[in-house]
């Protein structure tokens, strides 16, 4: 008896070891996706504000570019504004009324995951809901997926999870654009219809079908078309136009999609 | 001595700890190679040191990753693996058994045995990170590669870490 508690005080730091191995490996695969993305927007305590501070450091890396980018969108949405003041100007109007952009910075973001998720530091208290879409000057960056009441998860093009209704630009057929893993500057663009007329170096856009993101967004431009062998659809590499490991401030599109579209889709079901 | 030690301990966990969440995670060469530093607190534990002491200490370590990579458990799990087998390995490439306390480094144990043993000991670290991260399992040749690869630059950064620190306690000493 003596000799059995002198080993198990002997070796106590094996059962030590046990303990924490099984601690970890319950914390790694005991939380389902679900709790896991509450772990993530827990994010509107500790880990938000740590996430905040190191953005806020790595923010001065990226200030040229940035810099850089804005000008150019600027002088993009000037030549726009003047076009627009002698052309189409009750146009403009009208779509300024139906969507609303709340500007949001990035916290935290990862591109190298399977699944890949991105913390912005808007929330609940400035209008932002699940659903909503966001992108930046170069184009689309993802979804919201959960809403805090200051900081937002959002789902990024770079998720399995992530599906986008896209088309060519100029034509009408859409398709969805998903991402397979693997390299984070390609999408895949599916069940785009067997007939229609894809080349490389098209551009793909947003449709505006949903109320997710304005239309004609920019996603990024096809680099490969392949003719699936069994199927009736088309194979089709995008390479994105967005450089997901490098956002700074993005934009999110918060319209309120309009009751009856909702009201008669209801009635289908 | 024994709160000086700890204070240091301490400090040396948060500080690679920020350097991990703030600077080195986001360092994702081809889309998968990421250096792990941290480890080098738990391969400089010296031999004075209770296993107990070094278990809680590299879990602590892996957890405090964690806590800002939003990865839980995976950082622990691994770090405590090493904390684990770590006494052992320092064994391993030790030659000449002496009495004192050993605290692995280039001085106590030679260039080559050193390098061998942060080489071994990174690639069993990683090769349970990577392993842990991709289940399910994927591909098998991302898998090697991301370990490889992640092992190759996580050595490079403990030569730089190691060489400055040392010439740090260098320039204390005189």
């Amino acid at each position: 008896m003596r000799s059995l508690l002198d080993f198990i005080v002997k070796h106590s730091y094996v059962f030590l070891f046990i303990l924490l191995e099984t601690l970890s490996l319950v914390l790694l695969f005991g939380f389902n996706d679900r709790q896991k993305e509450a772990f993530l927007t827990s994010a509107g305590g500790l880990s938000g504000s740590i996430y905040e501070l190191r953005s806020e450091v790595g923010q001065y890396f990226g200030l040229k570019k940035e810099n850089e980018q804005l000008v150019e969108e600027n002088a993009i949405l000037r030549q726009r504004l003047f076009s627009l003041a002698d052309s189409a100007a009750i146009r403009f109007e009208d779509s300024l009324s139906t969507g609303q952009v709340v500007v949001a910075r990035v916290i935290d973001n990862s591109v190298r995951r399977d699944d890949n998720y991105i913390t912005i530091d808007k929330g609940q208290s400035d209008g932002l809901e699940k659903g909503m879409g966001v992108y930046n000057s170069s184009g689309v960056v993802g979804v919201v997926l959960l809403s805090g009441r200051h900081y937002s998860i959002v789902l990024p093009l770079l998720n399995a999870k992530t599906s986008v209704s896209c088309k060519v630009m100029g034509s009408d057929n859409f398709g969805f654009v998903e991402w397979n893993g693997g390299d984070p500057y390609k999408v895949q663009l599916n069940d785009m219809p067997y007939h229609s007329d894809v080349r490389v170096g098209d551009t793909i856009v947003t449709t505006g079908y949903s109320s997710v993101f304005p239309e004609g967004i920019m996603v990024g431009i096809v680099s490969d078309v392949e003719q699936m062998k069994s199927g009736y659809s088309l194979r089709i590499a995008v390479d994105l136009a967005v450089d997901m490991g490098n956002l700074g401030w993005v934009y999110v599109h918060s319209k309120t999609p309009d009751p009856e579209i909702g009201e008669l889709k209801s009635q289908i079901r | 001595m024994e709160t000086v030690s700890f204070f240091r301990k301490l400090g040396l966990l948060l500080g690679l700890a920020a350097v991990q969440v703030l600077f080195l995670n986001r360092i994702s060469l081809f889309g998968y190679v990421t250096p792990l530093l941290y480890i080098w607190m738990i391969l400089r534990f010296d031999s004075s040191m209770s296993r107990t002491g070094i278990l809680l200490w590299s879990f602590f370590m892996g957890l405090a990753v964690d806590i800002f990579s939003a990865t839980p458990g995976l950082n622990a799990a691994s770090a405590t693996l090493l904390g684990m087998i770590q006494p052992g390995l320092v064994k391993l490439f030790v030659t000449h058994d002496r009495h004192d306390v050993l605290l692995p480094g280039v001085q106590s144990m030679g260039v080559r045995q050193f390098a061998g043993y942060l080489i071994l000991a990174t690639l069993i670290h990683h090769s349970v990170y990577f392993l842990l991260r991709s289940i399910p399992l994927g591909d098998w040749s991302v898998l090697v590669a991301k370990v490889v690869f992640s092992a190759l630059l996580t050595f490079v950064f403990m030569l730089v870490f190691g060489i400055s620190s040392s010439k740090n306690a260098a320039a204390r000493r005189s």
